[in-house]
């Protein structure tokens, strides 16, 4: 533990010197401020203790303690470096008022270990204002003037530049320049001058940028003891999710994507997501899915002393027609469907795919697995078959590597098959071969078209003594070495790209 | 009801390896994956049992391809089919490659795919998945090491529950102990008919080493992708019988 009595000071570079950017109540009492030069800090108080500030952890701090007011309301911001706003429109009344939600607000962060001014009024600016450079209270909305005329220019939220150059032909309140003519202000001081004030007085909207998406539905359940279980936790979402189903199927729409928050009693907040592959609005095919993800989490999860708050909420719904469910083949491919949603939420989305056929006829890019929640109807084959019936394609491989593997290769004539060649340290006899299929280049696309791996490639099906089947190709042709430009071509080279049964 | 209870007959049936009867003998389709192969579905007692766990390995890694053919020529007669396999599975040996698939008469849209990082994933996939009654069969691959045999034990359990089938592709052989009902070793064999334009028909050197049933054996099998099915081949060179196996006549 730290020694409560030593002064704590935070320094940090400002321009070329290490000012200290905050000091602790000991410290302020021995007479340090903010912007005072460590080495004379230091020089007054040898004793004091200095810590590098550190401003990525202040952000995630400040990031924490947003997710943590949620809580209050779902549209919160961070302002600045060291401030927060909430639009707590109609929700204050959750609380029973303005000033039980603040009481209740700084309960919480003083106990935490914060210290806090909250300030309550009709605008961004005004509320701003207030909790920086005014009295910190609730003020009504359409008081904004009342507010902000005593206070410094600096509490418009201008650049510092603006205020100097305001502050040097003696305007320093807000109250200095609201009644003086617009049009020379500007034409002096730039637009953005009157616009903070308009948006500070109310005059023009200025929206609140929320930190998070704000979930088109919510449901949340408080609780008077905290829970922990993790059962506990499955059934309030359980709970949750039949709310939000109600909400949900009067407006014909179903979830896709579904965000569990999680108030931790010491303020951590815990933010779990479930996608689905179909807009779902059942409450316990919801439940199963958020089984499946705390079961993934495993002890990332961590319910410390308990969850004292959880709100359920749909990111993203789509709309979704009423069905009716049981009968006939239907079943199975809504068992399909949740079998997928299970697997996707606990193992991930991507882990879970299908094959889908794509517009390229260079066999790597001709196929590939994509995610199976959000595979369409059409996966393409059906365009594929027929392609491959008009261009009369040779079989292809059970499966295909990754990534081609380099191979020694021994050929008869330079544009054969080859008669023997190596592959992971085995030699392979060839005894017979199909080919070639010759596969051009890409050179249309790519900037690396003229690479060493976009070059024609010929393609065998080569079989070898023991029945092993494997399906090579040689990149690059032998009649570019012969048409000269010797320097630049590189020999052709062979690759193992797939194996058939 | 009464379905419920044939169900149930059925199961046992299933359990204690007694043989349907002939009057039930449609039902049979629906429980048993026939090969076609007279010698084949006598030993295995009308054909591979769906609602089981059914081990296929390669004899080497340069198999797998094979033993991955042979497991799709079974598989492929199921509405649904769950492919799950480690990454290091894949990266290694490929991954299914949709065009190449229909010569196994698997249309691509009936597959789906799930890469796990453990091998716990994957025998927790495939339990799960096994319990889903939409999908006809499970394929799990693994790349070696042993298997918890509890595991394994759920893996066959929860086949029997949905009735689908179960098969547990390995790249090598391994003979430590399981539940499953058939163990297969399968790698390629040269194909007869070296035709102008390339390889024959793919062929398969299986091997049953394994049998709830009773009866092993090996064949050489190939796959008719005009018939869907595998037929016998008969082998590229003449083979001389394996001798027998007589621990007390020693040799002079």
């Amino acid at each position: 533990m730290r020694e409560v009595s030593a002064p704590l000071v935070i320094h940090g570079k400002r321009g070329n010197a290490d000012v200290l950017t905050a000091v602790d109540e000991t410290a302020e009492r021995l007479g340090l401020h903010a912007g005072l030069a460590l080495a004379q800090a230091r020089a007054m108080h040898p004793a004091i203790d200095a810590i590098a500030e550190d401003a990525a952890a202040d952000a995630a701090l400040l990031d924490n303690i947003a997710d943590w007011c949620l809580r209050y309301t779902p549209l919160t911001a961070c302002d600045g470096a060291n401030g927060l706003l909430l639009d707590i429109g109609g929700c204050a009344h959750l609380y029973g008022g303005e000033e039980k939600l603040v009481a209740d607000l700084g309960r919480r962060i003083a106990r935490a270990g914060f210290a806090y001014r909250v300030a309550i009024a009709g605008t961004i600016g005004a509320a701003h204002a207030a909790a920086r450079f005014g009295e910190p209270a609730a003020y009504a909305a359409g008081n904004e003037r009342d507010i902000l005329y005593p206070l410094p220019l600096a509490a418009l939220r201008l650049e510092p530049a603006i205020v100097a150059s305001l502050a040097r032909v003696g305007l320093k309140r807000v109250g200095d320049i609201a009644d003086l003519p617009r049009s020379p202000l500007t034409a002096r001081f730039g637009q953005s001058l009157l616009r903070q004030l308009d948006r500070a007085l109310g005059q023009e909207h200025e929206p609140l940028n929320p930190r998070l998406p704000v979930a088109p539905y919510v449901a949340e359940q408080r609780f008077h003891e905290p829970i922990a279980r993790e059962e506990d936790v499955l059934g309030t979402v359980e709970k949750l999710a039949a709310r939000l189903g109600i909400a949900l199927e009067r407006r014909g729409d179903g979830a896709r994507r579904i965000e569990l928050t999680l108030f931790r009693t010491d303020g951590a907040v815990r933010r779990i997501a479930a996608g689905t592959s179909r807009p779902l609005r059942d409450a316990r095919d919801i439940r199963a899915l958020f089984t499946e993800r705390l079961a993934a989490l495993a002890d990332a999860y961590d319910p410390g002393f308990g969850f004292d708050m959880a709100r359920l909420s749909v990111v993203t719904a789509e709309s979704c027609p009423s069905e009716q469910i049981g009968i006939g083949g239907e079943e199975d491919a809504g068992e399909l469907v949740r079998l997928v949603d299970r697997l996707s939420a606990r193992l991930g989305a991507s882990r879970v795919g299908r094959p889908v056929a794509l517009d390229s006829h260079i066999p790597e890019r001709a196929a590939a697995t994509v995610p199976a929640q959000t595979v369409k109807a059409d996966q393409g084959w059906d365009a594929f078959r027929r392609h491959r019936a008009e261009a009369d394609l040779a079989p292809r491989p059970l499966r295909l590597l990754t990534r081609p593997e380099p191979i020694e290769a021994l050929a008869e004539v330079p544009d054969g098959p080859p008669l023997r060649f190596r592959w992971r340290r085995a030699l392979h006899d060839v005894i017979s071969a199909q080919g070639p299929e010759r596969i051009e280049s890409a050179w249309w696309s790519e900037p690396g078209a003229q690479s060493a791996d976009n070059r024609a490639r010929d393609y065998f099906r080569v079989e070898d003594k023991s029945g092993l089947r494997f399906w090579l190709y040689r990149s690059g042709l032998y009649r570019d070495l012969v048409r000269g430009d010797l320097a630049n071509a590189a020999p052709p080279s062979w690759f193992l790209h797939g194996t058939f049964a | 009801m009464i379905e419920e209870l044939r169900q149930r007959l059925r199961a046992l049936q299933k359990s204690t390896g007694l043989a349907p009867g002939a009057a039930e003998a449609q039902e049979a389709q629906e429980t048993i994956v026939p090969f076609g192969i007279e010698a084949i579905d006598d030993a295995l007692g009308g054909g591979l049992a769906r609602g089981a766990l059914h081990e296929i390995s390669a004899p080497g890694e340069a198999h797998l391809a094979a033993a991955t053919g042979f497991a799709l020529g079974l598989a492929a007669s199921a509405r649904n089919l769950l492919w799950i396999a480690e990454d290091m599975a894949l990266a290694e040996n490929g991954a299914p490659y949709g065009p190449g698939l229909d010569l196994f008469t698997l249309q691509p849209e009936r597959l789906l795919t799930a890469a796990v990082a453990h091998k716990r994933d994957l025998l927790w996939t495939m339990e799960e998945a096994l319990r889903c009654r939409a999908l006809g069969a499970v394929i799990g691959e693994l790349r070696g090491g042993a298997l918890d045999p509890v595991a394994v034990r759920r893996l066959s359990l929860a086949a029997g529950t949905s009735g689908a089938l179960a098969l547990l592709l390995r790249a090598q052989p391994c003979d430590d102990a399981s539940t499953a009902a058939t163990r297969w070793i399968v790698g390629a064999a040269p194909s007869t008919e070296q035709t102008p334009f390339g390889p024959g028909a793919p062929r398969f050197a299986t091997e049953l080493i394994r049998n709830r049933r009773g009866p092993l054996g090996s064949w050489i099998l190939e796959w008719r992708d005009q018939d869907e099915r595998f037929i016998l081949a008969t082998p590229a060179q003449p083979v001389a019988a394996a001798p027998r196996h007589r621990p007390r006549q020693k040799v002079a």
